[in-house]
């Protein structure tokens, strides 16, 4: 019989106590993996957007307000005010971001190379309910929104036909084949958008022509969104180049919104871990305390074991062996009651994010949860080794 | 091989103070067996405790084999525990989360030896218990559980064991077959020290040591002792 043999034997005869000792451990590395797998997830998740929208540029009128979304992200507000872009500018727009991404890829080819789809945002009422009617370049905005599917009736093709919004078809009750007023001009509904998830849902698409004669707009949008189309396009130079040769506009990367997102994402995620961190250490205080009560309780067993030869370091190797089994169970139930916190407090702290669990994370929680209950050992441990045979059985 | 030199044990200070043992001296040959006799307070365990190196004495000598030890810190201490001297407890102090068989082997464990559980197991048929090895000790009787206890004090080959009321809490027929385990090792040639307050126990050594107010008051030798 080996010294940690006998160390499991006497483990699994208490295994409540051992629990209930390593439950300052499993409580701070239950809390730390829940953190790092929900800041993962929400990670992932803003990667995901960067990637899906990262080519992106949007072009604002100088001083703007309008609700802008970027899948599940709020990129700021935009209420419809008397600040309109000129649709003079769009070709001006087209010339330096083609010319752009030209100059970094090298090419030479004379054709339009960026999808510039300007939009008209108008508030109007529908049936008696506030909605939010887009005016939109129906091929660019297709070339743009490559996750829309039309789930009724066809997309865009004509003038005078609106396509409308999962959420907003159902608010509504509108049909394909139903006609709406939009501010007194009679437009036909041709098809109904699949849920995006997005607050594309809670919208009425139309011709951007439709959209400016209906709302007395004639030559106006609201913003524009440029997608360059290759990832490695310099968005932020293309960005700066606009803002400074057209008067008048605001033109920001996406990516550069998403990146300031992460970085804000990333100062949630310290500060939560700091959090953590302390949990973590008042735990091992938890494992200090119940440490010291099992010395106490085991004075006369450890005396016994000194009587019949165990060495000082013998003694402190018995408390070690239990801290490594006590940090194993804690680093293992915290790791999965983590991963389970994860799951069901991330979708409620990020709307939309799906939080997987994270194999990767599992042996550093072992690890962890050992280090910290090693650590919180050794104290009494040193303790348990100072006992004297005699004095441990008189104290009986 | 053991002589203790005016040995004094103080516990406490001042008005606290209390002499447990004053000025003993005592000489232990091979093959001897002795019975500490006296009255409650008297000092025996605490004698018994310093030849065995579980108390320190305040003042005077332990001297095993020609060295002194009294004065070895503890972790030299602990080569002694494992092979000269054994104890052997009124309580029997058995570790409950293990088995017979286990609390045998426990002083090989600590002695770093690998296995040990058929030397164990051999150990524990010359008790009687061979068929109880894998009983928890709540599951045997008292004094199973002392034979038990001195299975574990034999193990590592003591040549000296030291017991402490060992009957003390049996009745009088276990009682008599504890003793007549300790004849069988004292015959084997290892030296015994017991504590003992029973008269007819003390009766059985071949020399009763006997103590008041922590001093030796009588010496009494009795050739072979009563069987």
């Amino acid at each position: 019989m080996k010294l940690y043999q006998m160390v499991v034997k006497d483990v699994i005869r208490r295994k409540k106590r051992v629990l209930y000792a390593s439950l300052g451990v499993v409580i701070g590395v239950t809390t730390i993996v829940a953190v790092l797998t929900i800041a993962l997830a929400a990670e992932a998740n803003i990667y995901g957007q960067i990637e899906k929208y990262g080519a992106n540029l949007m072009v604002m009128p100088a001083i703007s307000d309008i609700d802008i979304g970027l899948g599940g992200l709020s990129l700021g507000t935009l209420a419809i005010g008397e600040n309109y872009i000129s649709e003079d500018k769009l070709p001006e727009i087209r010339r330096i971001t083609d010319g752009k991404i030209r100059e970094a890829l090298g090419i030479e080819d004379e054709g339009n190379i960026a999808t510039i789809a300007p939009k008209l945002y108008m508030n109007t009422k529908v049936n008696g309910t506030s909605v939010i009617v887009v005016g939109v370049d129906p091929q660019e905005e297709h070339k743009l929104k490559t996750w829309w599917r039309v789930s009724e009736g066809r997309y865009l093709e004509g003038p005078d036909e609106a396509l409308v919004g999962a959420t907003a078809a159902e608010l509504l009750k509108l049909n394909v084949g139903d006609t709406i007023t939009l501010n007194g001009r009679e437009v036909t509904i041709t098809g109904i958008l699949e849920e995006t998830g997005s607050n594309e849902d809670y919208q009425v698409f139309v011709p951007i022509e439709t959209a400016q004669k209906a709302f007395n707009k004639e030559g106006l949008v609201s913003s524009i969104d440029v997608r360059a189309l290759c990832s490695a396009c310099p968005t932020a130079d293309i960005a700066s180049s606009i803002n400074e040769n057209i008067p008048g506009v605001r033109a920001v990367a996406v990516k550069q919104i998403a990146e300031t997102e992460m970085g804000m994402m990333e100062k949630i995620s310290k500060f939560l871990l700091a959090l953590a961190g302390i949990t973590l250490a008042v735990g091992c205080f938890g494992v200090v305390n119940t440490m010291m009560t099992s010395v106490h309780e085991r004075i006369k067993d450890i005396g016994i074991m000194k009587a019949v030869g165990a060495s000082r370091n013998q003694i402190i190797k018995i408390f070690l062996y239990e801290a490594i089994i006590i940090g194993v169970a804690g680093g293992f139930f915290g790791y999965v009651a983590g991963t389970l916190l994860a799951y069901i407090v991330g979708p409620l702290v990020f709307k939309g994010v799906a939080v997987t669990y994270v194999p990767q994370y599992f042996l550093p929680s072992l690890v962890l949860a050992t280090f910290i209950a090693v650590i919180a050992t050794v104290y009494p441990a040193f303790r348990a080794s100072k006992i004297k045979v005699a004095d441990s059985f008189r104290s009986l | 091989m053991l002589e203790i030199k005016n040995i004094s044990k103080i516990y406490g200070e001042g008005p606290a103070k209390v002499v447990a043992l004053n000025n003993v001296s005592l000489r232990v040959n091979e093959g001897d067996f002795i019975a500490i006799m006296g009255p409650s307070g008297s000092g025996k365990s605490t004698l018994l405790n310093i030849i065995g190196g579980l108390d320190y004495p305040s003042r005077g000598e332990v001297i095993l084999d020609g060295e002194r030890i009294d004065n070895l810190g503890e972790n030299d201490f602990v080569d002694i525990r494992r092979g000269e001297i054994a104890y052997v407890f009124q309580e029997y102090h058995l570790l409950s989360s293990l088995t017979a068989l286990e609390n045998v082997m426990l002083p090989l464990t600590f002695c770093g030896a690998e296995k040990g559980e058929e030397q164990a197991l051999e150990i524990l048929r010359r008790v009687g218990l061979a068929g109880r090895a894998e009983h928890k000790p709540s599951q045997l009787s008292g004094g199973e559980q002392q034979r038990v206890a001195i299975a574990r004090a034999l193990v590592n080959s003591p040549s000296l064991i030291l017991a402490d009321e060992p009957t003390g809490n049996m009745d009088q027929k276990m009682g008599r077959e504890i003793l007549d385990l300790f004849h069988q090792l004292n015959k084997d040639g290892r030296s015994i020290i017991m504590v003992t307050h029973a008269p007819e126990i003390a009766k059985q050594a071949k020399e009763i040591i006997v103590l008041q107010d922590g001093q030796i008051v009588d010496k009494i030798s009795q050739q072979g002792g009563e069987q």
